[in-house]
């Protein structure tokens, strides 16, 4: 308790120290944010957004990442909410940065789905793949042994997984993705595109260890 | 007594016929495809064999005027099915069916807010060859896109064989989701066994933003697409 107490106010100070995070304005304006970009194309000649195309209920997404996304080869893989957000972005918004409004959109897509238990790779309601399952484990059991060789040692698995659930984390008029985070503290986990696997290993395997609790984005929500 | 006989009699032949039907039953995705108002859509089904987006087209079938669409596969397991309606952004979907069974999907479109992105089918051509392996319908489609964003799916579908087929491209694709480049697109289609009619032939393109052109059929003039309000 007292461990993940500490680790809070570590990401939360983290946060705010964060020059490259999400500027001021903290998570309700993160999620507004989101909001017009999942409902708007920054490109008046090209308007087509990804509520266009992905009308229907989104509450489960969020829940459901990490998760295996199936692009065409050889790009598919396991990916979080932010860099499946940050490859479509990139992909169909054509912007040169996809971090921010890739973050802005998780914040969005996870302020939806609050409430929603966290099950990695399996959305309510949609087939589920044996093949993706397959692929998400092993990035759990990578995840594992990457956690064990560069985290284990400061911090218990169990007494810090629940702080994933801190992010996107706002902290003195910062937001930050665990991503982010975790790039910062570890160096070694790059946070986007196909080099950024290592960190979506780690991430998988700490969401693995919260299936069945409800998505949050309010930090203090978290039962510790 | 005679009524009683010939019950009995006709439960137990519709048995018999029943049980071989159950064991040899078909495997099937069937479905609709509709506005968001609730308009069916004509347009094409076709079917990635495995995971979505490989690449590896496998059977197809037109898609009806009631909107309605009916595939009959080899085996059952996992298929991305991707259904497109002229003036509409393609939906892909992942979907599992077991064998022996039928699985039923709903497939809404929306329409493209725009065609200015769209890609273009400028032209089709037919030709014949000879090869080692035998007799050979070439197909060639020049195609191009606004934004230079062309993906794999330059497809061409034969509705007599229900087969699809993504067309080769005019140089070589580093991967998948590489852009692809504009120029002339190529199929080469086995004909030793029976011959080709370009009556059958149905032609569909869509760039890495899913922006998607109208359904090329026969006679395979391309047309200016509209926007669909």
């Amino acid at each position: 308790m007292v461990r993940f107490i500490a680790l809070v106010v570590i990401v939360l100070a983290s946060a705010g120290g964060a020059s490259a995070g999400a500027p001021a304005g903290g998570l309700a304006e993160l999620v507004a944010e989101g909001e017009r970009w999942w409902k708007s194309s920054p490109d008046p000649q090209d308007p087509v957004a990804c509520s266009t195309c992905d009308p229907a209920e989104t509450r489960g997404w969020a829940a459901s990442f990490p998760k295996y996304r199936p692009l065409p080869p050889p790009e598919d893989r396991v990916m979080t909410l932010l860099q499946a957000n940050a490859e479509a972005v990139q992909r169909h918004y054509r912007l040169p940065d996809a971090e921010r409004p890739a973050l802005a959109i998780t914040a969005y897509l996870t302020s939806h789905g609050a409430g929603t238990p966290i099950s990695p790779g399996i959305v309510a309601g949609q087939p589920v793949f044996e093949g993706r399952l397959r692929a998400l484990a092993e990035s759990v059991a990578r995840g594992e042994r990457l956690y064990a060789r560069w985290c284990r040692s400061c911090h218990d698995a169990g007494a810090v997984t629940p702080a994933a659930l801190l992010f996107p984390a706002a902290g003195n008029g910062q937001v930050e993705s665990l991503e982010r985070f975790l790039g910062r503290h570890r160096p070694e986990l790059p946070r986007l595109g196909s080099d950024g696997q290592p960190s979506t290993d780690v991430i998988a395997f700490l969401m693995s260890r919260l299936a069945g609790r409800p998505v949050s984005v309010a930090p203090f929500s978290v039962a510790p | 007594m005679i009524h009683t006989v010939l019950s009995i009699f006709l439960a137990l032949w519709l048995a018999a016929l029943a049980l071989p039907l159950g064991a040899n039953a078909a495997t099937v995705i069937t479905g609709i495809v509709r506005t968001q108002s609730g308009q069916p859509l004509a347009g094409l089904a076709l079917l990635e064999k495995g995971e979505i987006h490989n690449n590896r087209w496998d059977r197809g079938t037109l898609v009806d005027t009631a909107g309605r669409f009916r595939i009959e596969l080899g085996e059952g397991g996992q298929y991305g099915l991707h259904v497109y309606s002229s003036g509409y952004i393609y939906k892909p979907n992942a979907v599992r069916v077991e064998t022996g069974k039928t699985l039923e999907v709903e497939v809404v479109l929306v329409p493209e807010p725009t065609r200015a992105n769209d890609p273009v089918i400028k032209r089709v051509e037919f030709g014949s060859s000879e090869t080692g392996k035998g007799k050979v319908m070439i197909v060639k489609m020049e195609v191009s896109d606004p934004n230079g964003i062309l993906g794999p799916q330059v497809l061409a579908f034969n509705a007599a064989t229900g087969r699809a087929f993504a067309m080769a491209p005019p140089r070589w694709v580093r991967s998948l989701k590489s852009n692809y480049p504009d120029g002339v697109y190529q199929l080469d289609a086995d004909i030793s066994q029976s011959p080709s009619d370009p009556r059958d032939w149905h032609f569909v393109v869509a760039d890495h933003k899913c922006n998607t052109t109208d359904i090329l059929s026969f006679p395979h003039k391309p047309q200016p697409p509209r926007v669909i309000h």
